[in-house]
């Protein structure tokens, strides 16, 4: 009978979980998270080589410009790259699991602290941010100097744009509802 | 003993006293069969990196579970981005309606099959404190672990605890 089974069967009941235990040695751990280092390393060679394609490109037309604003904006373009490069490698997004023994409630309002930041831009700014305005000066500069091209020039500056009108919204909003769960959290202590 | 080797030492001692119950864990936070394999040894990993700053400070068992829940936290919160997970309030649970057959969950895997589905629906935080009582964890050590004060601990596991059983039993008394 189900009403046999009093709280300390609970325990009882719960601790007899049939389970087929996961195998796993040391020496796989230690693979495993060679694996993920060269996984993160990897990874940060990739983006660094793209900012470098990025500081080339930009190097060249700072060069063959022929106007004052497109070296401007090249200028400011290969700044932002180097900026991404630097706060990268400086703070690499994490990809190994947690590995801290902090206290639980402490860690999870802290998880819940770097989401809610996250949605507020606050690591997406200040790498993205200083990156923007070198190409969109770009951008123009050229359409002014290649009025052939301005419909385009345009074309994209509309949907840059439409897509923040439309990204940036949805992520204070996930950031607002991180910040429910702090709220919650604190309250429920 | 050099530092690796006692790393691996403690990781062996660990997994070997509290590798079931971190099993049970997972499966409290995952039900997707490749997701808690995933999870079990992403818990084995993380544990076995932080043991390399293990200092005694605390009982192996505290650190353990330490780092069982918040591998388990950032689970949950990465996994609640991907898809929906239901998680219910305590207030939710006693709502839910009782299953029909009750009279089958005698049997006694029927019944685990039963606390297994009730903490998997409690709530991430009432959950946590669950398991720890669960795992027959004393006040004290829940309190270390979670970091809320032993009669905080107390407080909640006793109203979760309630609600629980009465859900449990729910249906069984009506029925009878």
């Amino acid at each position: 009978m189900r009403s046999d089974y009093l709280p300390d069967d609970l325990r009882r009941l719960w601790q007899e979980l049939a389970l087929n235990p996961v195998q796993v040695s040391a020496d796989d751990l230690r693979r495993e998270a060679s694996k993920l280092r060269a996984r993160l390393s990897l990874r940060n060679w990739f983006v660094a080589g793209v900012c470098c394609v990025i500081i080339a490109a930009y190097g060249f037309f700072f060069f063959r410009s022929k106007t004052a604003l497109e070296r401007i904006g090249s200028a400011l373009s290969i700044a932002g790259a180097a900026n991404v490069i630097v706060q990268f490698l400086k703070r690499p997004a994490r990809t190994m699991p947690s590995a801290s023994a902090m206290e639980s409630i402490r860690f999870y309002r802290a998880e819940l602290e770097r989401h809610r930041d996250f949605h507020r831009g606050k690591g997406i700014a200040s790498w993205l941010l200083p990156g923007l305005p070198g190409p969109i000066i770009f951008n123009i500069a050229f359409a002014l100097d290649r009025p052939i091209f301005a419909p385009i020039v345009g074309l994209q500056l509309a949907a840059f744009l439409m897509i923040a009108a439309l990204v940036v919204p949805l992520n204070l909003r996930m950031a607002r509802k991180y910040q429910r769960r702090i709220d919650a959290l604190d309250a429920w202590r | 003993m050099s530092a690796a080797s006692g790393q691996d030492e403690y990781w062996r001692q660990a997994a070997a006293e509290y590798g079931p119950a971190m099993e049970r864990l997972a499966w409290a936070y995952e039900a997707d069969p490749d997701l808690r394999r995933d999870l079990i040894q992403e818990i084995h990993l993380a544990l076995w990196r932080s043991l390399e700053n293990f200092d005694a400070r605390c009982s192996l068992r505290t650190w353990t579970y330490r780092v069982a829940h918040n591998v388990a936290t950032s689970h949950v919160i990465r996994q609640k981005k991907r898809r929906a997970l239901v998680f219910l309030t305590l207030e939710e649970i006693e709502a839910q309606p009782a299953p029909q057959n009750v009279e089958e969950s005698a049997d006694r895997q029927q019944a685990r099959a039963r606390v297994l589905a009730l903490v998997q629906g409690l709530e991430f935080l009432d959950r946590q404190l669950m398991l720890a009582y669960l795992e027959g964890l004393d006040a004290e050590s829940m309190s270390q672990i979670t970091g809320l004060s032993a009669a905080n601990v107390w407080t909640k596991i006793h109203r979760i605890k309630n609600v629980l059983v009465r859900q449990f039993h729910s249906g069984g008394s009506d029925a009878q």
